[in-house]
C-alpha cells in the first residue's frame, strides 16, 4: 500500500492545486482521479493543526501540534510537536515513509518525561491517527492505480459542479469497500469522501470546510471526518501555514525531536 | 352477589351464551394482538438510580456484555489450522447480521506490543494464518511473551484460546443465540468449541423457562382433570369446570393481549397457576351440591342451584378475593413483568370464581345435576347424611382429646423453621438456575478454569478533577485495589488503566521487571497514553478512562456470578471506598453482573414487601367478612405458618431465595387462607343451626374438611406436576407452592381449628345478638 501512496502534504493537508478544466466528456474516472493525484505539490510544508475530537455526547478534546513536512529523495518525512495538552507538551512524533513497496514505515516518539528517543515499529495503517476519527491512510493520498473507478454521476456541491467518482479496492483486504469522492469539474479538487465498510455500509465522511489560495496552490485548512455509525467527529485547522521555506534534510531528526520546531 | 348469581339462575343458556361469547372476544383479541417480549431489558427498572448510573457508565466506558467461543485443541492450539480457525469463526461472526459492527477480541484482532532494543514494536500476533508448524511457533512465543495476551486470550496450557464478541446495543437475541450455536457445531473438531458468557446464559435461561413452562401447561391440564375425575366422580363436571379455568386463562390473555401488554416469560406461568388454582370454587360447590342432594332427595334442580349458590358464594367470593389480594400484591414489584403477571392471574382467577358461580349452577339448571358416580363403597350419600360420624368427625373429636399433641408440635415445626429461615441466603445467579451437569454450567466452569472468569463487575472510580487518573498517586492506590482484588475467592483477573500503563512502562524501559509497576509522573502517564493512541487501539483506552481522565473504570472478572462472589468483590472495594475518598474519589459500579444483583435485590425487597402486604389484605378482607377482627387474626394462622415453614424449608435444604421462589411465598398466601375461610365459615354456621360445638365441629371439619382436602389435593397436584419440569426454577417453584398448600392446609385442620373452637364461647355469643 506504501508503495502506491504519496504520502507528502495530502497528508494533513489535503493540499490541492488548480489544473486546467479538463472537458467533462473525455474524462474516464480514473483519468479524473489521476489528474487530482498528479497535481504539483510545495516540496516542504510547516502549520499548526488543531485537531478537535468530538465525541458522540458532544464533549470536544483540543489538541494542538506544530508539524513540520518534507520530501527528500523519496522519502516522505514528517514531525509532529504536541504543544496542548500542557501534559504532553513537547511529545513529538517523527515519521518515514518510503516509496519501495513493503517497506513499513519508521516512527519514533520523543517523550519529554522520559527524556529520550524511542523506535515505534508497527504495521497498523489502517489504525486511528492520533485517536481521531482520521486513519493513517485516509490522511494519506492514493495511488489511483490502487482502486478501480468509475462515475457515478454529477452533484452540485457547495455551489461546484462535481463529478461522484466511486473507488473500490483492487485488494479486497483494504479497510474500505468503496468510497465516493465529489471532485470539482471546474478545479479537480475533493470537496467530500464516503467511506463505506466492509459490508457496504457508510462508515465515515470526509468533509472539506474551508480552503485557501497559497500562491500556485489550494490548500484546504478546515477539514472534518464524521464517523457516522460511531456518531464521533474529528476536525482539523491549519494555520500558520508556510510552504516552500526550504526545510533541509536535517531538521527530520531525533535531535530536532528533542528540540521541538 | 347471592342476588346476581340466583338472578343469572332464570337464564342459564344466555349465561354460557355470553360465557362462550366473551371466550371467543377473547380468544379473537389473543389471535389478532399476541405479543411475545424476550428482551430481559424490559424487565429492569430503568429509572432505579443505580439502574441509570450503571447503564451511564456501561455507555461511557463501552462495557458490553460478551460472548466468549473458547476453541479447545487437544494439545496446542499453536498450529496453522487451529489459528486459521479462529479468523474463520471472526468472519462467521462478523457475518452474522446484528454483530456487524461488534468488536472481536482474540489473538488473531489483538495487538502485540513488545519491548524491542531500542523501543517499541506494536504489530498483530498474527493477520493470516501461518503457512507452516514454523510460523505458528513463532506466534506461540510472542503471546508467551506478552502477559496482557497470555493467560487472557490463550490459556496457560496453550490448548485454549478465546475468541471474545462484545454484543452491540441492539442487544442479543434468541435468533442470535442459535446462530452463533450452529457457528459453533460447524467449526468444531478436531477442536471442541465451547459457547460461554452471560448473554449465552441469559439467552438460554430466557429459551428453556417458557420453553419448559409451555410444555408444563398440557400436562397440568391433564392431571387437574383426572384428579377432578376422581374427586367429582362426573364426566360433564370435570369438562364444565376444566371449561371454566381454561375460559380463565383465555380472558386473562384475551384482557393482555387487548391492552397491549405483551407476553414475558413469567406470564406462562398465568395458566398453570389458573388451572390450578381455579378449579377449587368448583370442588366447594360441588362438595355442597352432594351434602344437600343426600340430605334433600328429590330436591329440584332450582333449588339444588340456589342452595349451592346461597351456602358456597360467600366463601368462596372471599377465597377468590384472598387469593386476588395475594397476586395483586405482586405490584409492589419493580418489575414490570411481575406485576402485570400478578395482576392478568389476578384477573384470571377472580373470572374462573365467576364462571364457576354462573356456569355450574346453569349446567345444573340446564342439564340436570346427573348422577355422581359411586365408588365401590358407595359412602357418598350415606356419609354426607350422617356428617357428624365420618372420618372428619373422628378427627375432629381426636384433635379435641389431644390438644397437647397439634399444640407441640406446632411449637417444634415454628421452632424448627425459625432455626431454617436464619439459613436462608439470596442468590441471584443466573448460572444457578440450571443444573450442574448441564451443558451451558460445565462449559462456563471450563473456560472459568482456564481463564480470568465469565462474569465481571466494573468498579467505577470518579472524580471531580480532569487528569485525576493521571496522578501516579491514584493509579497506585487502583493498582493496589486491583491487586488486592486478585486474592480474593473466585476473582482471576483484573483489567483496568494501570494494567495498560505498566505494560507501557515496562515496554518501553527494555522489559525491564523492575519497570512493571506505575510510572512516576502524571506527564509520564500522559505522553505513555499519547503513544497508546497513536500505535494500538484507542478504544481500548477509553474502556477503562474517560477522556477527561475524571473517571475510570475497573473490570473484577470472576469465576462465578453468585451473589457471594459479587457481593465480596463489592465489600472489599467499599472497603478501600475511604482511600480513595480521601483523595476524592467516590466508588460506584456498574455492568450487567452488578445491574443483576441489584434487581434482584429490588425483586426480593418487593417480594417481601408483596408479602407483607397480601397477609394484611388478606388479614382485613377475612375480618371484614366475618365482620370480627378476632377471626381474621385466627384465619391468618395458617398462612403465617406455611410462610415460616416455606422460608425454614429453603434455609434446611439450602435452596437459596430467588427471584422465582420469592415470587411464591406472596400468592401462597392467597391461596392458603381459603381453607380457614371455608372452613371458619362453615363451622360458625354449624354453630348457629346446631347449637352445639362439639356436633359443630364434627359436621364442618367431615363436611368441609372434606372439600378443603379435595380442593388442597388438587392444587397440590397441579402444582406438583412442575416437579417435572427439566427447569430447576420451575420444579422449585412447583415444589414450594405445593409445600406451602399442604402446610397451609395442615395448618388450618388442626392448629388453627383448635384455636377456632377455643374462642367458640365468644363466637356463641357473637351469634347471638
Amino acid at each position: 500500500m506504501t508503495a502506491t501512496k504519496r504520502t507528502i502534504l495530502p497528508a494533513l493537508m489535503l493540499c490541492l492545486v488548480f489544473a486546467p478544466a479538463l472537458g467533462a466528456q473525455e474524462k474516464t474516472a480514473l483519468a479524473i482521479m489521476t489528474a487530482v493525484y498528479e497535481r504539483p505539490q510545495p516540496s516542504d510544508m510547516s502549520a499548526t493543526l488543531t485537531m478537535t475530537l468530538v465525541d458522540s455526547k458532544g464533549k470536544e478534546r483540543v489538541r494542538s501540534l506544530d508539524q513540520r513536512l518534507g520530501s527528500f529523495g523519496g522519502v516522505d518525512k514528517k514531525i509532529m510537536v504536541f504543544q496542548s495538552p500542557a501534559d504532553v507538551r513537547g511529545t513529538s512524533f517523527m515519521n518515514w515513509s518510503y516509496g519501495q513497496a513493503g517497506k513499513g514505515d519508521d516512527q519514533w516518539i520523543y517523550m519529554p518525561a522520559l527524556k529520550r528517543v524511542k523506535r515505534i515499529t508497527s504495521d497498523g495503517k489502517g489504525g486511528s491517527f492520533m485517536g481521531s476519527d482520521f486513519s493513517y491512510d485516509d490522511l494519506g493520498a492514493r495511488h489511483p492505480s490502487a482502486d478501480s473507478h468509475a462515475i457515478l454521476g454529477s452533484e452540485v456541491l457547495a455551489g461546484e459542479e462535481c463529478w461522484m467518482v466511486e473507488s473500490k479496492p483492487q485488494d479486497a483486504a483494504d479497510g474500505y469497500s468503496r468510497t465516493v469522492s465529489w471532485i470539482s469539474k471546474s478545479r479537480l479538487i475533493g470537496f467530500r469522501r464516503d467511506y463505506y465498510d466492509k459490508k457496504g455500509a457508510l462508515l465515515k465522511t470526509l468533509s472539506v470546510l474551508e480552503t485557501r489560495t497559497m500562491g500556485p496552490y489550494l490548500m484546504i485548512t478546515r477539514t472534518e471526518m464524521r464517523d457516522v455509525q460511531a456518531n464521533h467527529r474529528t476536525r482539523m485547522d491549519f494555520t500558520a501555514i508556510r510552504l516552500d521555506t526550504g526545510i533541509a534534510d536535517e531538521q527530520f531528526s531525533e535531535r530536532a525531536m528533542a528540540k521541538g520546531l | 352477589m347471592k342476588r346476581f348469581f340466583k338472578t343469572a339462575l332464570g337464564h342459564p343458556y344466555a349465561v354460557m351464551v355470553m360465557a362462550l361469547g366473551i371466550t371467543l372476544l377473547a380468544v379473537l383479541s389473543v389471535v389478532s394482538g399476541f405479543r411475545m417480549e424476550t428482551n430481559l431489558d424490559t424487565y429492569m427498572p430503568r429509572t432505579h438510580p443505580a439502574f441509570v448510573f450503571s447503564d451511564e457508565a456501561d455507555e461511557r466506558f463501552m462495557i458490553k456484555d460478551a460472548i466468549l467461543i473458547a476453541v479447545e485443541h487437544p494439545d496446542s492450539v499453536f498450529n496453522p489450522a487451529t489459528l486459521q480457525k479462529l479468523i474463520d469463526i471472526e468472519d462467521d461472526l462478523l457475518a452474522l447480521e446484528g454483530l456487524s459492527g461488534a468488536r472481536v477480541n482474540s489473538i488473531h484482532t489483538a495487538d502485540n506490543i513488545l519491548a524491542t532494543e531500542d523501543g517499541l514494536d506494536v504489530r498483530r500476533f498474527y493477520v493470516d494464518a501461518p503457512a507452516d508448524q514454523q510460523g505458528a511457533d513463532r506466534i506461540a512465543l510472542a503471546v508467551r511473551g506478552n502477559d496482557m495476551i497470555a493467560g487472557r486470550l490463550v490459556s496457560a496450557d496453550e490448548r485454549t484460546a478465546l475468541v471474545i464478541v462484545e454484543l452491540p446495543e441492539s442487544g442479543f437475541s434468541r435468533d442470535l443465540y442459535d446462530r452463533i450455536q450452529s457457528i459453533a457445531g460447524r467449526r468444531a473438531g478436531p477442536e471442541t468449541l465451547h459457547v460461554a458468557g452471560r448473554p449465552i446464559v441469559e439467552g438460554t435461561l430466557a429459551a428453556l423457562g417458557p420453553a419448559d413452562m409451555a410444555r408444563m401447561g398440557p400436562m397440568v391440564l391433564l392431571v387437574i382433570a383426572i384428579v377432578l375425575l376422581i374427586v367429582l366422580r362426573q364426566v360433564r363436571r370435570t369438562i364444565l369446570t376444566m371449561s371454566v379455568v381454561v375460559a380463565s386463562t383465555v380472558w386473562a390473555f384475551g384482557l393482555m393481549s387487548a391492552l397491549g401488554v405483551p407476553m414475558y416469560s413469567v406470564s406462562i406461568m398465568i395458566p398453570v397457576m389458573l388451572i390450578a388454582i381455579g378449579v377449587a370454587y368448583a370442588i366447594h360447590l360441588y362438595n355442597q351440591i352432594d351434602h344437600f342432594t343426600g340430605e334433600t332427595p328429590g330436591a329440584s334442580r332450582r333449588d339444588i342451584a340456589e342452595n349451592a349458590i346461597s351456602v358456597i358464594s360467600s366463601p368462596a367470593l372471599f377465597a377468590a378475593l384472598t387469593t386476588v389480594a395475594g397476586f395483586v400484591s405482586l405490584v409492589t414489584s419493580q418489575v414490570y413483568p411481575v406485576k402485570y403477571f400478578g395482576l392478568f392471574t389476578a384477573f384470571g382467577v377472580f373470572v374462573s370464581f365467576m364462571l364457576t358461580m354462573l356456569l355450574v349452577p346453569a349446567g345444573i339448571m340446564a342439564f340436570g345435576n346427573g348422577t355422581v358416580k359411586k365408588t365401590a363403597g358407595s359412602r357418598g350419600a350415606r356419609a354426607e347424611r350422617i356428617q357428624e360420624h365420618g372420618f372428619g368427625a373422628r378427627f375432629a373429636d381426636a384433635l379435641k382429646a389431644k390438644p397437647r399433641f397439634a399444640y407441640i408440635a406446632t411449637a417444634v415445626l415454628i421452632a424448627v423453621s425459625a432455626f431454617g429461615m436464619s439459613r436462608v441466603w439470596i442468590n441471584t445467579s443466573f448460572l444457578a438456575n440450571f443444573d450442574s451437569n448441564s451443558a451451558i454450567v460445565k462449559t462456563d466452569a471450563f473456560v472459568n478454569e482456564h481463564f480470568g472468569g465469565t462474569s465481571s463487575l466494573n468498579v467505577i472510580l470518579q472524580a471531580t478533577d480532569p487528569d485525576t487518573f493521571k496522578d501516579p498517586g491514584v493509579l497506585r492506590l487502583m493498582d493496589a485495589l486491583q491487586t488486592g482484588a486478585l486474592e480474593l475467592e473466585n476473582v482471576g483477573d483484573t483489567i483496568s488503566l494501570t494494567t495498560y500503563l505498566r505494560r507501557l512502562h515496562y515496554s518501553m524501559n527494555a522489559a525491564d521487571p523492575a519497570f512493571d509497576v506505575i510510572p512516576d509522573s502524571s506527564d509520564l502517564v500522559a505522553q505513555y497514553l499519547l503513544l497508546y493512541e497513536m500505535s494500538g487501539d484507542p478504544d481500548n483506552l477509553w474502556k477503562v478512562v474517560d477522556a477527561d481522565f475524571k473517571s475510570a473504570n475497573v473490570t473484577v472478572q470472576m469465576k462465578s456470578d453468585d451473589t457471594l462472589t459479587i457481593g465480596r468483590v463489592i465489600d472489599y472495594v467499599e472497603a478501600q471506598a475511604a482511600d480513595f475518598a480521601r483523595l476524592g474519589i467516590t466508588i460506584r459500579y456498574a455492568g450487567s453482573g452488578y445491574k443483576s444483583l441489584i434487581f434482584s435485590d429490588l425483586i426480593l425487597q418487593g417480594q417481601m414487601s408483596s408479602l407483607g402486604l397480601s397477609v394484611i389484605i388478606v388479614f382485613i378482607l377475612v375480618s371484614f367478612m366475618f365482620r370480627s377482627l378476632l377471626l381474621g387474626l385466627v384465619s391468618t394462622i395458617p398462612v403465617l405458618i406455611s410462610i415460616a415453614v416455606n422460608f425454614g424449608v429453603m434455609g434446611l435444604l439450602n435452596v437459596p431465595l430467588t427471584t422465582s421462589t420469592a415470587l411464591i411465598s406472596s400468592i401462597a398466601v392467597g391461596i392458603g387462607v381459603d381453607y380457614a375461610i371455608h372452613l371458619i365459615t362453615h363451622y360458625r354456621e354449624a354453630l348457629k343451626a346446631l347449637g352445639d360445638e362439639d356436633r359443630a365441629a364434627r359436621f364442618s371439619m367431615s363436611h368441609t374438611g372434606r372439600a378443603v382436602l379435595l380442593n388442597a389435593a388438587i392444587v397440590i397436584s397441579g402444582f406438583m406436576v412442575m416437579v417435572f419440569s427439566v427447569f430447576p426454577p420451575n420444579r422449585q417453584v412447583g415444589l414450594l407452592v405445593s409445600l406451602n398448600m399442604l402446610t397451609a392446609f395442615l395448618a388450618t385442620v388442626t392448629i388453627m381449628f383448635m384455636v377456632l373452637r377455643s374462642i367458640s364461647p365468644r363466637l356463641i355469643k357473637e351469634l347471638q345478638k
